[in-house]
């Protein structure tokens, strides 16, 4: 049985030895944090080749920073901030957009968003995750990007501001877009399925 | 406030920003185009987070990790490595993992070159190196030129396969694949002895097949991933026992 | 007392005795909607059914005193254990579980002995089980991963799948299963497909000796790739001839082409198996 305690001070007697170049506490402590560190660069550059390259590079840039390890803050915390610092720097180098140009919400419309059409399917009950992550595949790389590290990852708007270098109101408004476009696709979606079957 | 109004403002107004605002609540509350649009936004964005640990990346991931830290020397030889560590523990465990770093090395021996160093664990004897042709980490010795060339070899996507059994044939004897597998054995139940014994035999008969076709068309992308996957069976099975151990 | 009456007495002691050691303890839980559920029963059997919303409700059979259900729940993570006393063995070690579920928790299950039953849920599940079969049933919209030894592993009705199946020598039977991604790895064991490879997806079946046979829809809509290296292949099923293939042709050792509109892909492969399309 996995106590949070044990776990913890497994972790922690894990990153000692790990100190001390024992390549066993280093598969003790990806084993215990590739999901994560893998799940948020896939949904960042939605290629598995690329995930496992960048998921790499997250990996041993920690690793190799191990000894400077002080344990002021949760080692998952550390990882996951890497990780992220990865996964934008790749994108930086790529020329691709963090966020979007745009500062504040413009809405195209001079009318409040109705139903329309074939798109008129409601996500009731619970979304189809497979379904979710095609759709955020196919995202805009700006309003992917805010998407993931605040709804997926969990990051706040202050720390994604500070991260990807926008404003706070602009990545309120990234998300805010990023998740209509989502509701769009995943209506159009069952909308398809529906006519399928 | 009107429809449209709600709309413009939810960004600032979701993820419990808009609490405390009553227009917001209220027109919520009385307008059924609103609150589906804001039950479906927000149920997007619980299920995304549901996503934060969905996947698992290949076992190829940490092979190449370790083999870095390995060339970089940030993992050093220990007084124990070479041995796998019991970690007692007082209950068993999904992820108890005495022997996951010799399964997992023999998971590199078979799609890595091995450099062998008398503290380093496990070379298979049934599965002398294989060289990746997309790319080939080393696992580094302190011989920086061997781990160059090794390195320089994979980068011009050869196999070069026949030179790295004759490598690893001269180097000093490791522990081979037949002595950790007794080492898994004495671990599990009596029950269990002889389903585990018999499976050990079936997965490393998969990996000498694999390995003798590799052998024979070291170009044949598919006996390589057979390989692999004969590898990935066995570290599988190190796994399950791992967990079935008493 | 007559001696026939007291034997008769001491005869019904010792079943009730008997009866008695097995003990039967109820769990109930309530969870929130990102629960996940794990359950590591070493010997017995684990079934999963879809239940309420927020409930859990955990059935145990408890066959001896030699072993001790543990339960932790801790945030989101609710883990029930079978501890093994000093002493247990497989038959006084066993513990069967029923549980009902909220229908989308993820569940993680093994046992070595099984079986492990999960059906109509809709998360993720990751089965483990050395000897222990597993059977899905009608299930949709997640990652299915079963690893075991020798159990045998039974797939019937997946929709919208992402399956993943590792087994050394397990018979591995997929009927009605369709995904994005359907991927089976055996040793020795046989993998057998029956269905129409759905309308897209990626369907890759690996062995090293174990036999892969398919029966088909005719109204299947798939690009086949099959290929023995030392075992024979065969089709029943008239397929198009596709101009790039995957690996080499070799006659009786592979064959490859298109059904329909070739939706979907399949990639047959084996080291020494015999790999055979059949129509239905």
């Amino acid at each position: 049985m996995t106590d949070p305690k044990q776990a913890k001070a497994a972790e922690a007697e894990a990153i000692e030895r790990a100190k001390q170049g024992d390549e066993a506490a280093f598969e003790v402590l990806y084993n215990l944090h590739k999901r994560r560190v893998y799940s948020l660069c896939l949904r960042m550059v939605s290629n598995p080749a690329q995930a496992e390259d960048l998921a790499q590079e997250a990996f041993l840039q920690l690793f190799r920073k191990i000894g400077t390890f002080r344990g002021e803050s949760a080692f998952s915390t550390w990882l996951h901030r890497m990780t992220v610092n990865v996964v934008l720097m790749n994108l930086r180098r790529k020329g691709l957009p963090l966020v979007s140009l745009e500062e504040t919400l413009e809405t195209d419309e001079e009318t409040p968003r109705k139903e329309l059409g074939a798109q008129d399917m409601k996500l009731t009950g619970s979304i189809d995750r497979l379904q979710l992550q095609r759709a955020i595949e196919k995202l805009p790389p700006g309003y992917k990007t805010v998407f993931v590290l605040h709804d997926v990852e969990g990051f706040e708007h202050n720390e994604i501001a500070e991260m990807v270098g926008c404003s706070i109101g602009n990545s309120k408004s990234q998300l805010h877009k990023a998740r209509l476009k989502l509701r769009d696709a995943l209506k159009f979606m069952r909308a398809e399925k529906a006519e399928k079957t | 406030m009107n429809c449209l109004e709600v709309q413009q403002a939810l960004p600032e107004m979701m993820d419990g920003q808009g609490h405390d605002d009553l227009e917001y609540q209220a027109h919520l509350k009385t307008c059924p185009m609103c609150s589906e649009l804001v039950a479906e936004l927000e149920l997007i964005a619980s299920t995304a987070g549901q996503l934060a640990e969905a996947d698992e990346p290949a076992p190829r991931v940490w092979v190449k990790i370790a083999a870095e830290l390995r060339a970089e020397g940030v993992i050093r030889d220990t007084e124990v490595a070479g041995r796998p560590v019991l970690v007692p523990a007082a209950k068993r465990r999904w992820n108890a993992w005495w022997l996951v770093p010799v399964a997992a090395a023999l998971v590199a021996a078979g799609g890595y070159f091995i450099q062998p160093r008398p503290a380093v664990p496990v070379a298979s004897q049934d599965a002398p190196g294989v060289t990746r042709t997309e790319t080939a980490p080393v696992v580094a010795s302190n011989e920086a030129p061997r781990a160059d060339k090794a390195v320089a070899a994979a980068q011009n996507q050869k196999s070069t396969v026949a030179a790295a059994r004759d490598e690893s044939s001269s180097n000093a004897p490791l522990m081979t694949a037949s002595t950790s597998d007794q080492k898994l054995l004495d671990g599990v139940s009596p029950d269990m002895r002889s389903a585990y014994e018999t499976q050990l035999r079936a997965v490393n008969a998969y990996i000498r097949d694999a390995d003798a076709y590799v052998r024979r068309n070291p170009d044949d992308e598919d006996a390589r991933q057979h390989l692999m996957d004969a590898y990935e069976q066995r570290e599988m099975l190190y796994q399950m026992a791992l967990d079935h151990v008493q | 007392m007559q001696r026939s009456a007291i034997a008769g007495l001491v005869v019904a002691a010792c079943i009730v005795t008997a009866v008695s050691a097995e003990t039967r303890k109820e769990f109930r839980f309530t969870v929130g909607p990102k629960a996940n559920i794990v359950v590591d029963n070493e010997y017995g059997g684990i079934t999963v059914k879809p239940g309420n919303a927020n409930q859990v409700l955990v059935v145990a059979v408890i066959h001896s005193d030699k072993v001790e259900v543990d339960n932790s729940h801790e945030g989101d993570r609710l883990e029930i254990e079978s501890h093994l006393l000093s002493g247990a063995d497989a038959k006084s070690g066993r513990v069967d579980y029923e549980l009902t579920v909220p229908p989308n928790v993820p569940l993680s299950l093994r046992s070595s002995t099984g079986p492990l039953s999960v059906e109509r849920t809709q998360g993720d599940l990751t089965l483990e089980g050395a000897d222990a079969e597993v059977n899905v049933r009608n299930v949709s919209h997640c990652h299915v991963h079963v690893k075991t030894m020798r159990g045998n592993i039974n797939l019937t009705e997946i929709r919208d799948g992402h399956i993943e199946i590792n087994s050394i020598s397990g018979e591995v039977h997929l009927n009605a299963v369709d995904g994005p991604h359907v991927q089976v790895e055996s040793g020795t064991g046989k993998v057998f497909y029956d269905g129409d490879f759905g309308s897209s997806g990626t369907y890759a079946f690996t062995t090293h000796t174990g036999d892969i046979e398919a029966l088909i829809a005719p109204d299947a809509s798939a690009d086949f790739s099959a290929r023995s290296m030392q075992g024979s292949v065969k089709s029943d099923v008239p397929l198009k001839p596709k101009e790039h293939n995957r690996f080499p042709t070799e006659l009786g050792r592979s064959f490859f082409g298109t059904m329909g509109k070739a939706a979907s892909e399949v990639i047959l492969k084996s080291i020494s198996g015999t790999i055979h399309l059949r129509q239905r």
